[in-house]
Parts: structure tokens; C-alpha cells; sequence
């Protein structure tokens, strides 16, 4: 018997690293496209409605080419797109849940005039950032495109309660798709620059790996976040790092998904730092806690955003991730266990007849499904659902419940939200002179982006 | 089913529920650091809630959550009328929906931060 838990390979076998150091070579690679007039500046993908930002593409080029996506190594083709929508495997056989594309207007396709076989040079703010080597262009069919990456609850009836509509933000994603699909890997040829605080927390697949070696951590769960952490998270994060093999896990990974987020989430930078505050107040130690993030407009797309977070954390060497109740979900599309369905006996539906530890292709991450902490008045603790016996006693605490209290200006309780926590969230509402996401910081967030892009000379 | 609108309360609004039937309602939640009083409401009001607010949700306990600090205000002040925690109070702050939503959308753009030192 294996006493010990290895450090998974990367999802695919190796890291995908698509980013080009060598200036010289960039600054040739610039000149010629655009001396070939192949030069795009990326655009935010715009609510097909209302006109506001929803995404912006940049984020999946680098979560792509620093390998958080690995094997995933860039737009995916027409072929590729059928498999992940039917089967959830790239054409290599590896699982991944969702299409990731380069999609642009028919307006401009026809003013670029590229096609397969060219190099498209990618702006962004203006500055060269990647290139795409355009392997095929086809054209989709946004609303398709929507219905089928999440299913409906006729095609998958495990887990779908509701047809997506455009309250989920995660299908206006993909139903704002521009038509045109460039086709092909992304290369960034000048790495941006991270702002502050997200500059202090850009943590790549390969550099955390080499900080799990630094710190000796065999073992390490990720925590998937969204949110401030209110004490019930922190429960959570320290009860299912028991979790490990003959010891607990050495450390936990939080990693909070950066990008468009909904209204009434918390801001980006509040998010980290709130994180960041619960190792420097000595909740978890530093040396057991780091956090992290990943650049994603998300999908909240419940067991198939697991299946994503599953990735992006066994390639930035996780050995086990914890899955709650209502994972990365939004409204009541999904069973509210659908993830937790998926990775104890699989969604057949979504191909997966088995976990997806199992299939082949699959992931080597373990799964820690955990129930939900509340607070125990007779007990006197923040109990674990499971354990504690006083359920007619039971006050359960929610993200929901505590954004309601900060709104109308009443610091929760440090039993519920530690005051390092909740100062840090005032910080940020400082700033941006609202506690929670609004129209006013997704258009900041918009024009400013997480990073600047240097001059390439 | 049954879905909850929980108002918590301030030294002032406890104030205001002092010596109404409604005071006997009052809650005490965690270990006693919070104060509460819950509406509870069917479906049909439930569901005109969340069409009436974008942000409002529903969480893991069934309670409508997210919905604008002016219409937890307005929800306060008629259960002060009413002297009721009935779901006629909230039909009676939904009947004033405009007025809310035009508070709302000035209180989506700013909220002022609480005094407290943050570095």
C-alpha cells in the first residue's frame, strides 16, 4: 500500500508554456505582422443585450499560454469545439469542459482578411501582446454554442433543473460569442505587467510547483473562491485540509478565479486581500496558506466549472481540491450537489459514466466533497453539518446572509467574519466608493484590465 | 414553500420595535451577537421580489438575500406600521416598487463606507 501521496502530473502530461522571452525575436514577429496588415486589438465580449462587458479574451490567452489550461494550448478548432461540447474531451482524449475561442465579428474577419495558415498579432491596450497561428476559421452559432456547453434538462437530466437563460451569466458568455472563430495556438510574445495587488499574488502552474518544493508540501488542497472568506470558508478550508495521506494536507491553495464577475460580488482586489488577511491575522498559518489566482470570466457552470477548477489546480501541483454545496453556481440551474455528484460517481450525460478520476483522460486531482459548516448556538463553535446534532439549533451563515449585513453598513460579528476581513472589504469599498461589484466597476474593470502591457522596445 | 426576509437590527430599530407585538418575534443569533426578525412569504411574492431586483437571490437557507438597502429599509418601516411580521407587509412595500427601484439605482452607483480604520 502506497503510504504516500505523489504530486500530480500536469492535466495532459506536460505544462503548457506558450510565452516568448526573447525581445529581438518578438519585435521581428511584430514587424512582420504588421507589415502583413494582420494586426487585431482585442475587444471585451459585450452582453449580446444590454451592451456591458462580460468577458474579455485576453484572460483565457494567458490562463492558456502560463498553462493553468494545460493541455489546452489555444483556440480550439471546429473539430476540437464538437468534442469538448459532446464528450468533454479534446481531440487528444484529455477531459475539458468547456470551448475556449477566439471569436470575432464577420465585419471585422472581412477587414482582416486572414485566413488558415496566417499569424494574427493580438493588441491589447493598444500593445502588442500574443499571436494566434490561425490553423482553421468557421463560423458558430452563438445560441447553439450557449445551450450545448451547459445542456439542458432534457440532454442532461442527472443534474439540469432549469433551461439556461440569460440570468446565468455563464451562457450570456458564450450566447455573446462573436460568430467567426479564429482557430489556433496563442503565443504571448510581451508578458504583461501585473497590477497592483494582483501583481503580489500571479502565481503560474510552474512557479507554484516550485513553491510547493520550496516549502516542502507534498500535499495540497485547493480552495476554490469567488468570495471574501467569511469563517465558515476558513472552517472549510482548515477541516478539509485533514485531509492528505498520513498527515494532514501541507498546505492549502486558494485560488480565486479574476475576471467579469456578477453584480454584488466583491471586488477582485478585495477578494485577494481579504484571502491574503486570514494567513497575516494567523487564522492559517502563512507557511500552510497561499493564495493565488486565475484569470477567467466565469462560467459558474456547477459540476463542469469543477471539472475546470479540477484542471487548472492539478496543473499548479494540487494533490486534492475541496468541493462544496453549490459549486461555482449561480440561481437553481444545477442540483445543488451536481459537483459533488460528478466526481463520486460521474454525470453520464456530460460523458462521464464514471468520476472523472476514472475515465480515461482523466484527472488525478482528489476530490474532498464537503457538506457545509453552521454556526452551533449549543455547541458554541462553527460545527460541521455532518457532525453536529442540534440541526433544529442550527444558524447557517452564507456569503449572501454577510453581504447583506456589509451593505446596510453593520460589521458582522467576528463569529462570522473576522475583523481583519471585513476591514480589509471597507479598504477596497473605500476605493471604489461601493462594497460590491457594480456597472460602475465592471467598466472600470474594463478600461483597466488586471495588467498594463509594456512597450516591446 | 417558504421563503424568509430576514431584517436585522440596530440599537435604533430595536428602539422602534420596543413594546410591539413584534418585539416578541426578535431573535438572537450568533451566540446573541445578532438581532433579527424574519418575513416569511409564498412563491408568488417570492418570485415578485426577484423579478422586481436583479441582484436578489436566494440562499442555502431560503432566504431572499441581495435585494437593495432601500427595499430593507422600506420592509423595516411598514413592519413598524403594520406592527406585523405577515407577508402584507411586503406586498405593501411592493406596491411602492417604483419608489424603491429609483432609491435602488442611486444606491447601486455609491454606498458609503463605514468610519473605521483600514491600514
Amino acid at each position: 500500500m502506497e503510504l504516500y501521496f505523489n504530486r500530480p502530473m500536469p492535466h495532459g502530461g506536460r505544462l503548457v508554456e506558450r510565452v516568448l522571452k526573447d525581445k529581438k525575436a518578438a519585435k521581428k514577429i511584430v514587424q512582420a505582422c504588421e507589415k502583413a496588415g494582420a494586426v487585431y486589438d482585442i475587444k471585451p465580449t459585450l452582453h449580446y443585450k444590454r451592451g456591458t462587458p462580460v468577458r474579455n479574451v485576453y484572460r483565457e490567452i494567458m490562463s492558456v499560454c502560463y498553462g493553468f489550461f494545460s493541455p489546452v494550448e489555444g483556440s480550439m478548432t471546429s473539430a476540437e469545439l464538437e468534442s469538448v461540447l459532446s464528450k468533454r474531451r479534446l481531440l487528444s482524449g484529455w477531459v475539458f469542459p468547456y470551448p475556449i475561442l477566439f471569436d470575432i465579428s464577420k465585419e471585422d474577419y472581412q477587414k482582416l482578411g486572414v485566413d488558415a495558415g496566417d499569424r494574427l498579432l493580438l493588441r491589447l491596450k493598444g500593445k502588442p501582446f500574443a499571436i494566434l497561428d490561425i490553423e482553421e476559421v468557421y463560423e458558430i452559432d452563438p445560441a447553439e454554442l450557449a445551450d450545448r456547453t451547459f445542456g439542458t434538462p432534457e440532454t442532461n437530466p442527472e443534474v439540469v433543473k432549469e433551461k439556461f437563460d440569460d440570468k446565468h451569466p455563464g451562457w450570456v458568455i458564450y450566447r455573446s460569442h462573436q460568430p467567426i472563430i479564429l482557430a489556433g495556438k496563442f503565443t504571448i510574445i510581451n508578458e504583461p505587467i501585473f497590477k497592483p495587488p494582483f501583481d503580489r499574488f500571479w502565481i503560474p502552474p510552474r512557479k507554484c510547483r516550485e513553491i510547493f518544493d520550496e516549502r516542502g508540501w507534498r500535499t495540497a488542497i485547493a480552495h476554490q473562491t469567488r468570495n471574501v472568506p467569511h469563517v465558515g470558508h476558513e472552517m472549510l478550508m482548515k477541516a478539509a485540509a485533514f485531509t492528505g495521506d498520513v498527515e494532514p494536507c501541507h498546505g492549502i491553495l486558494v485560488n480565486a478565479i479574476i475576471g467579469v464577475k456578477r453584480r454584488g460580488d466583491y471586488p477582485d482586489e478585495a477578494i485577494l486581500e481579504a484571502h491574503d488577511m486570514v494567513n497575516k491575522a494567523g487564522y492559517i498559518k502563512p507557511n500552510r496558506h497561499l493564495v493565488s489566482f486565475t484569470l477567467w470570466d466565469m462560467r459558474y457552470g456547477n459540476p463542469l466549472e469543477s471539472l475546470l477548477h479540477g484542471i487548472i489546480r492539478q496543473n499548479m501541483g494540487c494533490t486534492h481540491h475541496m468541493f462544496g454545496r453549490d459549486h461555482a453556481a449561480v440561481g437553481e440551474y444545477y442540483d445543488k450537489f451536481a459537483t459533488q455528484i460528478l466526481w463520486l460517481k460521474g454525470i453520464p450525460s456530460y460523458g462521464f459514466d464514471k468520476p472523472p478520476t476514472e475515465v480515461e483522460g482523466g484527472l488525478q486531482i482528489r476530490p474532498q466533497n464537503m457538506r457545509e459548516f453552521w454556526y452551533c448556538p449549543k455547541c458554541k463553535e462553527m460545527a460541521y453539518s455532518e457532525n453536529c446534532g442540534h440541526d433544529k439549533e442550527k444558524q447557517k451563515l452564507s456569503g449572501s446572509l454577510i453581504r447583506g449585513l456589509v451593505a446596510e453598513g453593520v460589521q458582522p460579528p467576528a463569529i462570522i467574519m473576522r475583523p481583519e476581513v471585513f476591514k480589509t472589504i471597507v479598504k477596497w469599498w473605500k476605493k471604489f466608493n461601493y462594497p460590491f461589484v457594480n456597472e460602475k466597476y465592471v467598466q472600470y474593470k474594463e478600461e483597466t484590465l488586471e495588467v498594463d502591457v509594456p512597450d516591446i522596445d | 414553500m417558504e421563503y424568509i426576509l430576514e431584517v436585522f437590527l440596530d440599537d435604533y430599530r430595536l428602539a422602534k420595535l420596543k413594546g410591539t407585538p413584534v418585539e416578541a418575534n426578535i431573535e438572537a443569533v450568533f451566540g446573541g451577537e445578532l438581532k433579527v426578525v424574519r418575513v416569511k412569504v409564498g412563491e408568488e411574492v417570492k418570485n415578485d421580489i426577484l423579478k422586481a431586483f436583479e441582484t436578489a437571490r436566494i440562499d442555502s437557507r431560503a432566504c431572499i438575500t441581495d435585494t437593495p438597502v432601500a427595499f430593507k429599509r422600506a420592509l423595516f418601516e411598514e413592519i413598524v406600521n403594520q406592527k406585523s411580521l405577515g407577508e402584507e407587509v411586503v406586498k405593501a412595500v411592493l406596491a411602492n416598487i417604483d419608489k424603491i427601484k429609483e432609491l435602488a439605482a442611486k444606491e447601486a452607483e455609491y454606498l458609503p463606507a463605514p468610519e473605521i480604520e483600514t491600514e
